[in-house]
Formats: C-alpha cells, structure tokens, sequence
C-alpha cells in the first residue's frame, strides 16, 4: 500500500499537460509559430510560461506577440544566411522563442541542445547584441554536433602561452559582449572565458561583421590563426560555407 | 380515524413519469459508463484490401483497428513490425503512454507486458534485437491515424514501441518512423484510457492482440 501510495504521488508530481510537441521535445507549453520548409527549420513559441530540466532549473517566460512578430523577422533573415543542408548536418532543427531565459538562476541568450535538434533563444535579450547572439548559439550547435572537428585543446594551443581561460563560463567575470578596438587574440571580454565561447564570439562576428573581423586579423596573428582554423573546419562540414 | 386519500389522475400521471424517467436515467447512467457505446463495429468480411499482406489487425477493448503498413516507405522498419506482431509479442502490450486526443503508445515488449508490467521501467525496455536506424521521409504527412515507431531523445533509436496519431500533427513529419495508417477503428483508439493531465497511464488498457490479416473464406 504504501508503494502504491509513493508511485501515485510521483505520478501526480510528475503530470505535465502533455502534448504533442511535449511528447516530441519534452518543454511544455510550446506551440507551432511558424514552419520553414525552405530551410527545414521549425519556430516554436511559448505560449505560458515554462519551467523544465532535470532540477526544473531552466525557465523562460511567454512570449508577447508583438515582440514575437518583431523578433522574428531578425531571427529568421538571420537563419537565412545558412543553407538547409548545412543546418540538418548541424543538427538545428526546431528554434524555440521565448523571453528571459534563465538556466539555474543565471540569464542566457539561448539553450543549445543538438540531440534533441533544439536550440532555445531568448527574444528579450539586448537588442544591441541580439543578432550576434543568434549566431553564437548557432556556433554551440555547429561545435556540439562536430566535436571532433573543433578541438578545444589545439584552440588553448593557439593563445599567447601565459594565458590561461576561466574554469568555466558562468564562474568567469569576463562578461563584455563588445568587440574590442585592439585584439590581442580575442574579439571580446567573454572570448576569454572558456574556450567554446571564444570560438563562438568570433564566428557570431564573422557572420554579423566579416569586413571588421577580416580588418582585426591583418594585425593579429592569434585571431588570424583561430579564424583560419574555424573556416578550415567550418569547410569540412560543409565545403560551400563562407561567411 | 384516518381517511384514506386516494391519489388524483394528475398525481398518478406525475408518480410514472417519474419512475419513467428514473429507468431513463439509469440506462444512460450504465451506458455512458461503457466506454464502449456507440463505437461502430468493423466487418472484416465486407471488405477488400488491396493488399493485404500489409493489413495488421489490432484488437483493443473497445474493438477492432484495422491498420495499413507501408514497407515502400519504411521497409526495414516495417519488416521489423511485421516479425513481432507474427511473433504475437506485441499481444498484451500496455498502452502506457496516452495523450488525449492526440496520441496513444505501446509496443514496451521488455516492461510493458500485462504479464510482467513494470510501472518504474516502462517506456524504457529493449526487443533484444537491437535498434533501428530511422527510416524518414519529410515528404511524408503525419496525419489522424498514422502508425510510427517511437523512439529516445535520438534519431536511430527505434526498436519496439509504436504510437498511433488522433489527430494531424504536420510538427511530426520527418521527425519519427511511419509504419503505417489506420484504415478503420480510429474511433476505437480514442477509448483508450489516458492518464489525464499525464501523460503517463496508471492501470492502462492493453492491445488485446495484434496479427497479420488473413481472409476468411
């Protein structure tokens, strides 16, 4: 009796209002916004607010609908800059929109997961970097699916040798989003927390702002050889990329 | 002394209709709490398929499913359906997972057997033959009744478990396996037992059996 009595009360506990994008994604409270068949991709809204994760540790809230029109038109002239191939060998599937996102209490533009063919962004984050950011998290969707493509310890090997990243990227206090006026080896502040963030820093600018990347590499050897090095792998995945 | 009334014809009329509608009540009572009422029985021996090598019958509670398996557009996948259903081994396969209206999923052969049904692990249990490699076709509309293998969080994950769509869900397409399409008894599998607002279902209904079609002569 007392099994059942436990079983009963994890069930109830358990309940989600499931449905079919639940049943697909395991996020509740989505619904469909838009379908791109060009591209393959899948726009997703939340239409309540959302709490989910192994310790119910990832929330976001819904989405406006004037926001969500008004951001999707960024999202998706961005997402046209790829090509459908290149997203299904990447795994990016289904983008789902929602405002303030917070992963364990600590905001975040966007929640990358490549088996699930998901990436989460949120369409209230700072508008003066909102556009690099789509592609940032995109990079984290590239690098998730070609791990052994863009290998973190011959990126370390690439830095000035006395310099050392963060353990980890939300215990760093390397935040700046801005690119700096003189490189030395990075783009920005939080190309300096960890490793992936740098590789993602640098290829959000190289699809948002190529000429100024292109300029910053003629008198920085470092960032010349980290450029040279994503585009090589980027090619291998997809031998028409460029950015 | 008390004097005996003796009812008017307005008050016998009233004290009939009452019981009238007493057993009215009743009979609506024990027919709604059939789930089974008014679900529209298949006769098999009225119809005539085109293949039918490809028609599975499902027998649920409340009836037949007669489905359609389409190896042309999942062949492994189907081959694979059709060597258990011959096998019998979907036979007693609890209905664990049930979204109303939407869909409803069996097939657990390791923890979802009436037999040895396994609340903690269903949903979680392996054929022992291995895993399939997803067999998709973005050209291909999930639509109300189609049959899909289920699979994990990845793609190349199918084994046993199946689900059936109640309703057009164009998300699904090029996301999960198709089997095949329910011909008849769509109705039938909209009586089955949801778990509410889970998704999982405490004591499920079960697939009574599940067999290749053979015409009776």
């Amino acid at each position: 009796m007392r099994y059942l009595f436990i079983l009963l009360l994890s069930l109830n506990t358990l309940c989600v209002k499931a449905d079919e994008i639940y049943n697909l994604l395991k996020i509740p409270n989505l619904k469909v916004f838009k379908i791109d068949n060009k591209l393959g991709i899948k726009y997703l809204n939340t239409k309540k607010d959302i709490v989910f994760g192994a310790s119910k540790n990832i929330k976001c809230k819904k989405t406006k609908q004037k926001n969500l029109e008004k951001k999707f038109q960024i999202v998706s002239n961005n997402m046209s800059k790829y090509n459908s191939e290149f997203l299904k060998k990447n795994n990016i599937k289904f983008l789902i929109l929602c405002e303030n996102l917070f992963v364990s209490k600590i905001n975040t533009g966007g929640i990358p997961n490549h088996i699930k063919r998901s990436l989460i962004l949120d369409i209230d984050f700072n508008p003066y970097f909102f556009e690099r950011m789509i592609h940032h998290e995109i990079f984290h969707m590239i690098q998730n699916s070609n791990k052994n493509l863009f290998n973190e310890d011959y990126w370390i090997k690439l830095n000035d040798k006395n310099f050392k990243y963060a353990e980890c990227s939300t215990c760093s206090d390397r935040l700046g989003l801005e690119m700096y006026e003189t490189t030395y080896g990075f783009l920005t502040e939080y190309s300096q927390s960890i490793p992936s963030e740098d590789m993602a820093e640098i290829f959000s600018f190289l699809m948002t702002k190529n000429n100024e990347v292109e300029n910053k590499i003629l008198k920085d050897p470092i960032l010349r050889s980290k450029v040279q090095y994503l585009k090589n792998n980027l090619k291998k995945i997809d031998n028409n990329f460029s950015f | 002394m008390i004097k005996a009334i003796k009812p008017s014809k307005s008050e016998k009329i009233l004290f009939f209709s009452l019981i009238i509608f007493g057993f009215i009540t009743l009979g609506f009572f024990f027919s709604i709490k059939n789930k089974c009422s008014f679900v529209k029985k298949i006769n098999l021996a009225e119809i005539n398929f085109e293949k039918p090598e490809n028609i599975v019958l499902m027998d649920v509670e409340c009836g037949n499913v007669v489905i359609e398996l389409y190896p042309d557009i999942s062949p492994a996948s189907v081959k694979r359906f059709k060597y258990f259903t011959k096998k019998g081994l979907y036979d007693g396969t609890a209905f664990y997972r049930v979204i109303e209206n939407v869909l409803v999923q069996a097939g657990d052969l390791e923890f979802g057997n009436i037999d040895s049904i396994d609340y903690s692990k269903i949903g979680t249990g392996k054929s022992g033959i291995g895993k399939l490699k997803s067999e998709l076709d973005n050209e291909f509309n999930f639509e109300k009744g189609v049959l899909a293998f289920a699979r994990g969080d990845e793609l190349n994950t199918e084994d046993s478990e199946f689900f059936i769509i109640l309703k057009d869900i164009e998300l699904y397409n090029g996301e999960y396996t198709p089997l095949g399409k329910v011909l008849f008894g769509l109705d039938v599998l909209k009586k089955i037992k949801s778990g509410n607002k889970s998704e999982y279902v405490l004591r499920p209904d079960y697939v009574y059996s599940l067999k290749m079609y053979k015409k009776i002569n």
